[in-house]
């Protein structure tokens, strides 16, 4: 901590690249919560349109409960995501509690911290595995938990941990979870309407749909509007979640770059975050496994092996993300 | 008509001043929690010394300056009255105790006592703590400093009577103070 970076001025404000933003990194939770608030209106919204589509397109007359069941369904996941995602993402990646004993280190860093970030002390975790990496997870910061592995608490001295825990701990105190939480939540909704539709339109559904239209006194006119409707239908879910799941990872990317920059400014020292990005990236050992749904949500991307520098990474290249820090 | 739609322009202004009012009175509290946060710390570290004293006694006897520095230093931080002779207080132990480890270093037998490794790492913590918890009180001025200064609060701020905190000046010889840094080697295995 009394290293000659602190007694410079950091800049307390984050200046997307992008978009040219300027974001106060003491603070940026506002925007956070308010779309994570939109994201769940969008997706009942979404949820709701395409039940109602689809109801049109195969029986109009059980509308209300195409509608009300994918409500409901979305209602539940996103209950679901938003109470529990943190326990579940815990025991998919096999942690463990750190008890105070055997991790004094560790615990003592977070308490700092912590202490630096103005948070309360999150739940600890180790995970048994000597790839480096780490995750946060939880909806705020009273029900907030950050996973270490034991390849991390190796090869990072304390001023590279505190670096790694500053990041996730910036991550936990602007609602960054809760909000990527949301956005994955509503990426998987759309998804699961898409499978039901592909799956309804495989076993024929079409044709019995539109028997029972015709016979409702439509005529013609009905059977071509169904038929537009149906396409229409069908550009959307197979778009919409493309769309979707870039937008998950631009955003995934951004978030990045901001709870670096916000880590670096709660421990007034980019340097040792970018140390520890270094140390992590001429890592050459077993990689940590992992499903894909939670890939997002670590430190680092668990498969940087392969260098995915492209739309489809969740995480920004680690080359920039260290040239980012020591420019501060 | 024109009644309705006065009275709804005056719910929202209502509405609004009370979140400016509310965000003020949290970024306040805020900040006064953060100084008590300090006191926490500092506490904890005193509290740790008598121990450390007598570890270190055992093995340095003849250093008895030392030790009466560090002893004056717990004492009048647990007799200060006020911000300032705690701080002043606060600044004497961290001097006191920054000797007292540089002089530990000549005592290979005292190095290797794991008590005393023990109190090395956690009254090292603690500083790194106590420095934290300075920077997240300053951090939190600021905050509740901006929300009073800039334009909505401002208006509110006067009538409240809301004052302007003070940052903290973290004196020159605290940035002295050695970091006792283990590397790899002794950190408990994780």
């Amino acid at each position: 901590m009394t290293t000659e970076a602190n007694i410079q001025r950091l800049p307390d404000v984050f200046t997307d690249p992008a978009s040219g933003q300027r974001i106060n990194l003491l603070d940026y939770k506002a925007a956070n919560m308010r779309m994570s608030w939109l994201m769940a209106l969008l997706t009942m919204a979404l949820l709701a349109g395409l039940a109602y589509l689809i109801a049109q397109v195969t029986d109009v007359a059980s509308t209300g409960f195409f509608v009300g069941s994918a409500l409901a369904i979305g209602g539940a996941q996103g209950a679901v995501g938003f109470w529990f995602s943190d326990k579940i993402a815990l025991a998919a990646s096999g942690a463990h509690k750190a008890n105070s004993a055997e991790h004094r280190y560790l615990v003592n860093v977070t308490e700092a911290v912590a202490i630096g970030a103005g948070v309360p002390m999150p739940d600890i975790y180790v995970i048994d595995s000597p790839a480096p990496n780490a995750f946060a997870t939880g909806r705020n910061p009273e029900h907030s938990s950050i996973a270490v592995t034991k390849g991390m608490l190796a090869i990072l001295d304390r001023q590279e941990l505190e670096g790694v825990i500053a990041h996730e701990m910036a991550h936990v105190r602007n609602y960054d979870i809760r909000f990527m939480s949301m956005l994955v939540a509503t990426v998987g909704a759309i998804l699961v309407l898409r499978d039901l539709v592909m799956r309804w339109l495989y076993w024929g559904g079409m044709g019995s749909g539109s028997g029972r239209r015709r016979s409702s006194d439509r005529g013609g006119d009905g059977a071509r509007g169904q038929g537009v409707m149906a396409l229409l239908l069908i550009v959307l879910l197979v778009l919409a979640p493309l769309l979707a799941s870039l937008l998950r990872l631009a955003v995934s990317r951004r978030r990045e770059y901001l709870a670096d920059a916000a880590g670096a400014y709660i421990t007034r020292n980019p340097e040792g975050l970018a140390r520890a990005l270094e140390k992590i990236k001429s890592y050459r050992g077993p990689q940590l496994e992992v499903s894909e749904g939670v890939r997002h949500m670590f430190f680092v991307n668990p498969l940087h092996g392969q260098n995915n520098v492209d739309m489809f990474a969740t995480h920004p290249p680690i080359e920039e993300r260290i040239k980012r820090l020591r420019r501060m | 008509m024109a009644t309705l739609v006065i009275l709804a322009v005056l719910v929202v202004l209502a509405l609004w001043g009370v979140s400016v009012y509310n965000r003020m009175i949290q970024l306040e509290n805020r900040y006064e929690n953060a100084w008590s946060q300090i006191d926490v710390q500092l506490k904890r570290r005193a509290d740790l010394v008598p121990n450390l004293v007598e570890t270190v006694q055992g093995y340095a006897s003849h250093e008895r300056e030392l030790f009466e520095e560090v002893a004056r230093s717990r004492s009048a931080l647990m007799n200060a009255n006020g911000v300032n002779e705690s701080a002043e207080a606060a600044n004497m132990m961290s001097a006191a105790l920054g000797r007292l480890f540089a002089v530990a270093e000549a005592y290979p037998e005292l190095k290797a006592n794991q008590n005393f490794a023990m109190l090395q790492e956690e009254l090292s913590s603690i500083e790194n703590k106590i420095a934290y918890a300075r920077q997240f009180y300053n951090d939190a001025v600021l905050q509740f400093n901006n929300a009073i200064e800039t334009v909505p609060g401002n208006f509110f701020a006067g009538p409240m009577g809301k004052k302007e905190a003070v940052f903290l000046e973290i004196p020159e010889e605290n940035k002295a103070v050695p970091e006792v840094s283990f590397g790899q080697a002794s950190q408990p295995s994780a």
